[in-house]
C-alpha cells in the first residue's frame, strides 16, 4: 500500500515540477510561475556574434545598475576567467536538428554559429554567410560564404557541409523538429522517397557558393536555410541514404564552428567551453564559459555567487529584491512569442465570429496578464511577437475589456439570456470548457475569467492539467472550447501565423488569409513584406481564429562585473556572450 | 532449501513479466505522447515522427518488440537524450546511491541510537522529547525543510554550498574531490536523514521496549551483567532481528533516487531524470528506470527472506 501512494504521488510531482521546467520551450502562458528557468528557451540552433545598436537603445529602459559591486558574493569574485549562467536541464544532445529539448539547443547555439542572424527586430544579418542573394521569383537563394571558414578541429567549412546539412534533414530516416524539410526544397521530395541519390535543387557553386532551389517561394527560407552547419567529413562519414541512427553515437560530441567549443558535459551537472581557436570571429573575450544544471529556482545561485546570470519574470517583487542585492544588473527583456487562447473552431457556437470578438471583449486581460503579474505581461492583440519588425498596433482593435459591448455582440448572435441567466440558442446552453495547465497564472486566469463569464451569461467551466502532454493530448482529441497556450520562439512574422495554415487550429478556412499568407512568404522584400502582415494582422485581430493574450515579460539579472552584455529576443544571450568581459572590482 | 529457492524464482520471473506489461500499458495509455508535447511540430510531421517511432502500432505490438530488445539486453535510447538508456542510468544512478547510501545509513545509525535509549527509559522526559521531535520532523514536508536549511546554511550564513554535487567549474581531484562532495551532499543527506528518522526510531523503539520485558533480560540482569553489556549485547541483537527484514526493502530505495530531495538540492540524480522523462514520456528510458525498480523490488524481497533464515535459525523455509 505504501508503495502504491509513493508511486501515485510521484507521477502527480513529476508532472508539476516538469510543467515549470517544460523544456520543448513551450506550454502554457507561463509568466510569473515558471519564471526563474533561466534563458528558458532560445531557438533551438542558433548564434553567432552580430551586434545592434538598437539593442542596447531598446534595453537602457527600465535597466538599473548594480549599485554597490562590494556585495558581490567572494565566489563570484574569485572567478576572473570564467562566467557561469544556469540552465535547467541540458541532456548530452548537442548536434543542432538532432535534439529534442530547447535546452540542448542553448548548448548548441555557443557550438556552432548560423549561416544566417537576425538582429533585435528579426531581420536578416552576415553569419558564416557573408552575403546572400534570391532569384526574382524568390525560387532561389544563393549563400556566399565568409573565406576560410573553419570547424573547431580546424578542418575547412565548405559549401559541401552546407549541402549535407541541408541533404540529411531532407532523409527519410531524420526524426528531429527542423523546419527545413517542410520548406519543400526542389527535388527533396524524391531524396526523401529514395528514388534520387542527391537533392537536386542544392547546388554547390563553388567551395564559397551554394544556391538552393524552392518548389515554392517562402521568404521565411532564408533565415531556417541559414542555419547550423554540420561538417561532413564528421556527420557524414558513415552516411547511407536512409538511415541516421548513427548521429545518435555522435551527439554528446559536436564537432562546432561557433564561439565557443565544448570541453565537458558532466551529466547533472555542467556543460564546460573554452574559445574555440578556429572561430572565424573575435576570440570570445571570457576564454571559459559554464552551464550550470539548475533546476527551478535559480535565486540561491545568483545570490550566492555560483551564477553570474539569471532570468525572472519581470514582476515588481523579483525586480525589487533583485535591487536590493545591489551587486546586478537588471536588464529587461521580451522574449520573441505571443500567448494565446485556442478556440476550438469546430463548436458550432464558436464558429461565429461575433461569439469570439464577445468572448475577447468581455475578458478583462488587462487584469489577468498585467495586473495580476504586477506589470510582467503586456495584452497581445495579433499573432506576433512585440519584438518582431512586423509588429504593428495600427488598424488594430485592442479590444478593451468592455462588458456591455460583450453583450451585445452575445445579443446579436442570438444568445438570449435563459431563467437561470445563461445564454441560450436553439436550446443550447452557452458553455466554455477551458483546459489550462497547472500553474499560479492559469488559477489567476480562471478566477478573472469565471467572474468575466458569469457576468456575460456564459457557464465557464475549468480543467486544468498538470502534465503538458496529457492537455495536448485532449485538445487533439477535441473536448475543449478554450485553452491557453504560448508559442514557441518566433524569428520570421510567418512562424507566428504558420498554425493558421498546417492544419494545427482545426476549422479556422479563411481563403483571404491563405492569399495574404502566401503573398507574404512570396518576396523578400521587408517593407513590402510589412505591408502584407500589416493586413493579415489586421484580418486575424478582427477574425479571432484564437483570442491572443498576451506577451511575457522578463528581466535578466546578471553579476555587475560583466560588461558588453546584451540579450536578443531570438537568440538570448548566445549572440553577444563572445563579447561578455569581466572587470576588474575590490 | 534448493527447491524453495526454485520455485521463488519462477514466481519473481511470473511477477516481473506481468509487472513489466502493467508498466508498459500504464505508461503507454497516460495521454500524450512524447511527440504531443512538441509543440512546434505540424500535425503531419507529428504523424510521421509517430511512424517513425512506432508510436502508431499498437500497444500489444509496442510491448513485444520493447520485450524481444530488453531480453536481448538492449533496453533502446532515450527519446529525449539521445543515449542508450543503460549509459543513462551509469550516468545518474550512482550519484543517488551515494546519497542515499550516506543517509541510510545515518538514519539506521541514529535510529538505533535513539530508539535503544528512548526505549530504556520509556515515558522519560528524554523519551517524550525524542517522540515530539521525530513526529515534528516526520511531518515537515521534504521541500520545505530542504529549502529552509539552504536559506539558513548556504544563502545567510555561507557555510554550505546551496547546491549540486561538485563545485561549478571545479576541477579537484583525489581526497579534494571527496570533501568537496562531502560539503555538498551535507545538506541533503541530512534532510534525508531527517525525514526517514521518524519512523525507524519508532519502529526500534518498540521493538526494544517488547525485548526489554523479555525474561532473559531479567536474567541478564540478575546474573549481574553491567546495563551497558545488557542493552546493547543482549537486547539489541534481538530487538534488530525483525530489522532485517527492512533491509532488503531499503534496496530500491537505495538505487531509486529521491524526486524531492534531488530536485531541491540539484543533486544529479536518477530520480530528476527519471522525473523529467514522465513529463516527455520518454517511454524507452522510463520503461527501463521502472522494471530496474521492479527487479530490485523482488529481488529484495528475497534477499530479506534469506537473510531471516541466516539470523534466525528457528525459521524454516
Amino acid at each position: 500500500m505504501k508503495n502504491r501512494v509513493g508511486f501515485a504521488s510521484t507521477i502527480l510531482l513529476s508532472s508539476v515540477l516538469f510543467l515549470s521546467a517544460c523544456s520543448n520551450g513551450a506550454a502554457e502562458n507561463d509568466g510569473a510561475s515558471a519564471s526563474p528557468a533561466p534563458t528558458a528557451s532560445a531557438p533551438a540552433a542558433n548564434a553567432g556574434a552580430a551586434d545592434s545598436a538598437g539593442a542596447a537603445a531598446a534595453q537602457a529602459e527600465g535597466a538599473i545598475v548594480a549599485s554597490d559591486l562590494s556585495k558581490l558574493p567572494e565566489a563570484a569574485k574569485k572567478r576572473t576567467d570564467t562566467i557561469i549562467v544556469g540552465l535547467v536541464d541540458p541532456s548530452g544532445a548537442f548536434t543542432p536538428y538532432f535534439q529534442q529539448s530547447g535546452y540542448d539547443g542553448n548548448v548548441s547555439s555557443l557550438l556552432y554559429t548560423s549561416l544566417v542572424l537576425v538582429d533585435d527586430k528579426g531581420e536578416p544579418t552576415p553569419g558564416l554567410a557573408e552575403k546572400w542573394e534570391a532569384s526574382p521569383d524568390g525560387l532561389t537563394y544563393t549563400f556566399h560564404l565568409r573565406p576560410d571558414l573553419r570547424f573547431s578541429d580546424g578542418s575547412p567549412l565548405t559549401a559541401d557541409d552546407v549541402a549535407f546539412t541541408w541533404t540529411i534533414l531532407n532523409d527519410k530516416s531524420y526524426d528531429g523538429d527542423s523546419q527545413i524539410p517542410a520548406l519543400g526544397i526542389k527535388g527533396a521530395a524524391a531524396y526523401k522517397d529514395g528514388t534520387a541519390a542527391a537533392v537536386s535543387g542544392i547546388e554547390v557553386k563553388d567551395p564559397q557558393t551554394i544556391s538552393v532551389t524552392l518548389d515554392k517561394p517562402n521568404a521565411a527560407a532564408l533565415v531556417l536555410l541559414g542555419g547550423d552547419v554540420l561538417s561532413k567529413a564528421y556527420y557524414g562519414k558513415d552516411y547511407k541514404q536512409g538511415d541516421l541512427g548513427y548521429m545518435k553515437q555522435l551527439s554528446s560530441s559536436p564537432l562546432g564552428n561557433g564561439p565557443y567549443k565544448l570541453e565537458k558535459f558532466i551529466p547533472g551537472q555542467e556543460v564546460r567551453f573554452t574559445a574555440n581557436e578556429h572561430y572565424f570571429g573575435e576570440k570570445p573575450k571570457t576564454p571559459h564559459f559554464i552551464y550550470k544544471t539548475s533546476e527551478g529556482d535559480t535565486w540561491q545561485y545568483l545570490e550566492t555567487g555560483e551564477v553570474d546570470y539569471a532570468s525572472f519574470s519581470a514582476t515588481q517583487e523579483n525586480i525589487d529584491k533583485l535591487s536590493a542585492l545591489g551587486f546586478v544588473n537588471i536588464v529587461p527583456y521580451t522574449p520573441s512569442t505571443y500567448g494565446y487562447l485556442q478556440v476550438n473552431l469546430e463548436r458550432p457556437a464558436l464558429q461565429d465570429k461575433k461569439v469570439r470578438q464577445a468572448l475577447t471583449y468581455g475578458l478583462d486581460r488587462q487584469s489577468i496578464y498585467v495586473d495580476a503579474q504586477q506589470g510582467a505581461g503586456v495584452v497581445a492583440n495579433i499573432p506576433s511577437p512585440l519584438t518582431s519588425w512586423a509588429y504593428t498596433e495600427e488598424g488594430i482593435n485592442a479590444y478593451p475589456y468592455d462588458l456591455e459591448k460583450a453583450k451585445a455582440l452575445l445579443d446579436e448572435a442570438g444568445w438570449a439570456e435563459g431563467s437561470d441567466g445563461i445564454r441560450e440558442k436553439d436550446g443550447q446552453k452557452l458553455k466554455i470548457h477551458y483546459l489550462g495547465s497547472k500553474s499560479k497564472n492559469t488559477d489567476i486566469f480562471i478566477a478573472v475569467a469565471q467572474e468575466n463569464y458569469t457576468a456575460l451569461g456564459i457557464q465557464f467551466e475549468p480543467e486544468i492539467f498538470a502534465d503538458f502532454n496529457s492537455l495536448v493530448s485532449k485538445v487533439e482529441g477535441g473536448d475543449y472550447d478554450l485553452v491557453s497556450f504560448s508559442t514557441p520562439m518566433l524569428t520570421d512574422p510567418a512562424d507566428g501565423l504558420a498554425q493558421f495554415v498546417d492544419g494545427e487550429i482545426k476549422g479556422f478556412d479563411n481563403a483571404a488569409f491563405k492569399e495574404l499568407y502566401d503573398k507574404g512568404l512570396a518576396t523578400t522584400d521587408i517593407e513590402q513584406r510589412k505591408a502584407v502582415y500589416k493586413e493579415i494582422f489586421q484580418l486575424l485581430n478582427d477574425e479571432l481564429p484564437v483570442i491572443f493574450t498576451s506577451y511575457r515579460k522578463s528581466v535578466y539579472a546578471y553579476n555587475g562585473r560583466i560588461e558588453n552584455l546584451e540579450i536578443s529576443p531570438f537568440y538570448g544571450l548566445a549572440v553577444s556572450l563572445p563579447n561578455w568581459s569581466l572587470k576588474d572590482v575590490q | 532449501m534448493s527447491t524453495y529457492l526454485i520455485r521463488r524464482l519462477s514466481y519473481m520471473l511470473l511477477i516481473l513479466l506481468a509487472a513489466s506489461f502493467l508498466i508498459f500499458a500504464l505508461y503507454a495509455l497516460t495521454p500524450g505522447d512524447f511527440i504531443s508535447g512538441n509543440i512546434k511540430l505540424t500535425p503531419e510531421r507529428k504523424a510521421e515522427l509517430r511512424m517513425i517511432y512506432g508510436l502508431d502500432q499498437p500497444l500489444l505490438d509496442r510491448y513485444l518488440t520493447w520485450m524481444g530488445n530488453a531480453l536481448r539486453g538492449d533496453f533502446g535510447i532515450s527519446l529525449a537524450q539521445q543515449k542508450p538508456v543503460l549509459t543513462l542510468f551509469q550516468d545518474y544512478i550512482w550519484n543517488s546511491f551515494l546519497l542515499a547510501a550516506v543517509s541510510t545509513f545515518f538514519t539506521w545509525l541514529l535510529a538505533v541510537v535513539i530508539g535503544v535509549l528512548a526505549a530504556y527509559r520509556q515515558y522519560s522526559w528524554f523519551d517524550s522529547l525524542v517522540m515530539v521531535l521525530i513526529f515534528a520532523a516526520m511531518s515537515i514536508p521534504s521541500f520545505f525543510i530542504g529549502l529552509f536549511l539552504i536559506k539558513i546554511f548556504a544563502v545567510d550564513l555561507h557555510w554550505l554550498p546551496p547546491g549540486g554535487m561538485t563545485t561549478t567549474g571545479s576541477n579537484a581531484e583525489g581526497w579534494a574531490y571527496v570533501l568537496e562532495v562531502a560539503d555538498h551532499m551535507a545538506l541533503p543527506a541530512a534532510v534525508m536523514t531527517l525525514l526517514g528518522l521518524g519512523s525507524l526510531t519508532r519502529y526500534f523503539r518498540s521493538n526494544m521496549i517488547d525485548v526489554i520485558k523479555q525474561d532473559y533480560i531479567r536474567t541478564a540482569r540478575a546474573k549481574g551483567l553491567p546495563e551497558r553489556k545488557v542493552l546493547f549485547t543482549h537486547a539489541l541483537r534481538n530487538a534488530l532481528l525483525p530489522a532485517i527484514t527492512l533491509v532488503g526493502f531499503e534496496l530500491p530505495a537505495l538505487f531509486g533516487g529521491s524526486l524531492i530531495i534531488e530536485s531541491i538540492f540539484n543533486w544529479p540524480g536518477i530520480g530528476q531524470l527519471y522525473m523529467k522523462s514522465f513529463g516527455l514520456r520518454d517511454y524507452p528510458l522510463l520503461m527501463g528506470f521502472t522494471m530496474f525498480i521492479a527487479v530490485l523490488t523482488v529481488v529484495g524481497t528475497l534477499l530479506s527472506d534469506l537473510l531471516y533464515r541466516i539470523a534466525d535459525p528457528r525459521v524454516n523455509l
